[in-house]
């Protein structure tokens, strides 16, 4: 019989653990009661996506060149792009918040003076250009937290309730 | 009707306050809890499975809309950190204890590893702890729930280790891997630090409030912001006055002893705001020690791709964030820097993808890239141990008041030679460890973070150079005690919340004990 502060040597094997652990369960200082029992529990399934904004801060031309760029960085492949995803309201939302990155991202807009194409893009990846990181940036945190980039393109399976955690199954592991 | 003097009032309620309320309570100690934030319910509160797409900006916010707390560092809610942590549990070894006889540098701690031994056990035995025994020095055994199995991920870093002759060992977490009494085990959803929803994880407020109030001898007292500690001519300690989170009204609670448990750098700057004609820079200030010896974890931290896993089919395996964990092994090895470090690593959500980002190029390659890499991402953060400089310290900022016109409490940093040797060498070690195991190195963290707030009322044996003794008990007011992370001489490189509770319930012992003696 384990008594309190029994000490528990290093050599335990695994079977004297399991008694330990139900010696645990006997000695645990605070019995709850049942109004209080937890683990009446379900995940839900996933949300729907919060609508985002009409985009209200951009002009419509450069809201267009933004929805180009968008669509250029992250296409529709197998699975729905950028736009699908609703990014250019994405980006208006964000910058509509942030003053400096609107600057960044208006100023290189201007500096396009027009629709862009992606010759246009790589000379500016090329370059370094701070518009072309921040419109990257915008878009791939728009597209990769949506509901479309993170479930139907990446296929995220987590946030789930598990019985228990799956052992690693690869035989050379 | 008279007033109400308690027999000890606990300012904070996280994971010191709550174990050392619960014990007193169960004592039979007459308690007062006196938290800065609300009443929180990790039930219904905190937003613990919601994904970033159901926010227009895509940052999900802690508490559901309409629930207040965790708005501030003086107002988080009943449970503390504790409802948001990871809920690493490790033992300090005696080599963590006694860092300055073992290499010559910081401080020992006025106890040992013996001392602390029955405390840590107690602690596990109450709100289980999971993890594997594996009998290293460095790193003792305790009594553990099973551990859980690592991911394939770890054990892709757990051969690279290998061929260094470096461990990785399960997790330690004071999580339930099986069901106890209405706690189930934990399902692995990966939302430990977003609340636990159904308390598998430890949090002080279900796991040791709630039973103590049925002793009906504990008071909680939530959305009371302390601004001081009173003090009566006869330099004992009558209680704490404090502002109401809402209102900014003034109350009193009063009790014939006091301790401070609110979290490291918020218990110094409460000491700090408490000066006196007798304690003109801060109470129990008399080695003029407060807020220095300040010495947080800091970390590093490297990111890349398991190229074992770069295109294969993602799976679900948010488990409960880190399942394993790389012990400290340079303690033993020849090195030019004291102490050591660990490395937590593999604790990132999959949902977090922010490094997508930096994959390079753009259009239908890129998203490909990033879609194959997404099942192999991994975060590698060592864990190294900072020495107490004079460059590194906590003060007031009269400058600067938070939302109650309290003075903000400032953090200066000055990393010395010897905490930024470390840094690079845990560094290049996380390189070496990584590459070893077939990972393409994405980025890596130039400047070092900290983490786990610790020291600045350090303890020790000699009221000139310390501020509490071996039991928390401050050396210039006897009734006072300080009881968190604040109080550690040296910080170990290991997660210190176990260390914080076996302290809290050995402090809690000690209380008891020379309370049934007269001696309070």
């Amino acid at each position: 019989m384990l008594t309190e502060n029994t000490p528990i040597e290093a050599t335990q094997d695994r079977r004297e653990n399991l008694k330990i652990i139900g010696a645990i369960s006997a000695t645990c200082a605070f019995p709850f009661s049942a109004g209080e029992l937890y683990g009446q529990h379900e995940h839900p399934a996933a949300a729907a996506q919060a609508a985002l904004p009409k985009p209200s801060f951009f002009t419509p031309a450069e809201v267009a060149q933004i929805t180009r760029i968008a669509d250029l960085i992250i296409p529709a492949t197998d699975t729905p792009g950028a736009l699908a995803a609703g990014v250019p309201a994405y980006i208006d939302y964000v910058c509509q918040r942030n003053e400096a990155l609107a600057k960044t991202v208006r100023e290189g807009l201007a500096a396009l003076r027009g629709p862009a194409d992606a010759a246009t893009l790589e000379q500016l990846q090329a370059a370094k250009s701070p518009f072309f990181k921040a419109i990257k940036n915008l878009t791939a945190d728009g597209y990769y937290t949506s509901k479309i980039g993170l479930l139907d393109d990446l296929g995220y399976k987590g946030n789930q309730v598990l019985a228990e955690f799956p052992s690693c199954t690869i035989p050379e592991h | 009707m008279a007033e109400k003097i308690y027999d000890v009032v606990i300012v904070g309620s996280g994971a010191a306050g709550g174990t050392l309320a619960a014990h007193l309570a169960r004592s039979g100690a007459d308690v007062c809890v006196v938290e800065g934030g609300p009443k929180v319910n990790t039930r219904t509160d905190f937003n613990t499975h919601s994904l970033p797409h159901e926010f227009p900006n895509r940052h999900i916010p802690t508490m559901k809309p309409g629930k207040p707390g965790f708005d501030s560092e003086r107002s988080r809610g009943l449970g503390g950190k504790t409802m948001l942590w990871n809920a690493v549990a490790w033992r300090f070894s005696q080599r963590d204890f006694k860092g300055r006889s073992h290499d010559g540098a910081g401080e020992d701690w006025p106890l040992a590893y013996a001392d602390m031994a029955p405390w840590y056990e107690k602690i596990e035995r109450e709100v289980g702890v999971c993890g594997n025994l594996d009998g290293l020095e460095d790193l003792p055994d305790g009594v553990f729930l099973p551990p859980v199995p690592m991911k394939c991920s770890d054990l892709i870093v757990k051969r690279g280790a290998a061929k260094l002759g470096v461990k990785v060992i399960h997790v330690r977490k004071s999580t339930l891997t099986q069901a106890r009494g209405p706690r189930p085990g934990c399902h692995f959803c990966g939302n430990c630090m977003a609340g636990c929803d159904v308390v598998a994880k430890y949090n002080s407020y279900d796991v040791h409030m709630v039973p103590a109030l049925r002793t009906g001898k504990l008071t909680l007292q939530p959305d009371s912001v302390v601004r001081e500690v009173m003090v009566d001519a006869n330099n004992r300690a009558t209680g704490v006055r404090y502002l109401n989170r809402v209102t900014k009204a003034e109350g009193e609670v009063k009790g014939k002893t006091v301790i401070i448990a609110a979290a490291c750098v918020q218990s110094i700057a409460l000491l700090m705001m408490s000066k006196s004609a007798r304690y003109p820079t801060g109470l129990a200030n008399s080695s003029g020690h407060l807020g220095k010896d300040f010495i947080p974890h800091f970390t590093g931290g490297v990111q890349c791709f398991l190229k074992d896993l770069i295109g294969k089919p993602a799976t679900n395996d948010e488990g409960f964030l880190d399942h394993a964990y790389v012990p400290s092994f340079m303690h033993n090895r020849k090195r030019d820097y004291a102490r050591s470090f660990g490395v937590q690593f593999n604790y990132q959500n999959r949902r977090a993808t922010g490094w997508a980002r930096d994959v390079a190029g753009f259009g239908a390659s890129y998203k490909e890239a990033v879609k194959a890499r997404f099942p192999a991402f991994l975060t590698f953060a060592p864990y190294g141990e900072m020495l107490p400089h004079a460059g590194t310290y906590v003060e007031l900022d009269y400058e600067k008041k938070d939302a109650f016109g309290l003075p903000m409490a400032k953090r200066v940093l000055g990393w010395s030679d010897h905490d930024m040797t470390l840094f690079r060498e845990m560094t290049r070690w996380s390189k070496e460890i990584l590459e070893a195991s077939g990972a393409e190195i994405f980025a890596v963290g130039e400047k070092p973070q900290t983490n786990h707030e610790l020291g600045g009322a350090r303890m020790g044996s000699d009221p000139k150079r310390s501020v509490v003794n071996a039991y928390c008990q401050t050396h210039d007011v006897p009734n006072l005690f300080v009881v968190d992370g604040s109080v550690f001489p040296s910080a170990s490189e290991k997660n210190p919340t176990h260390t914080i509770m076996a302290l809290a319930a050995r402090t809690a012992d000690h209380i008891a004990q020379r309370a049934k003696r007269g001696e309070l």
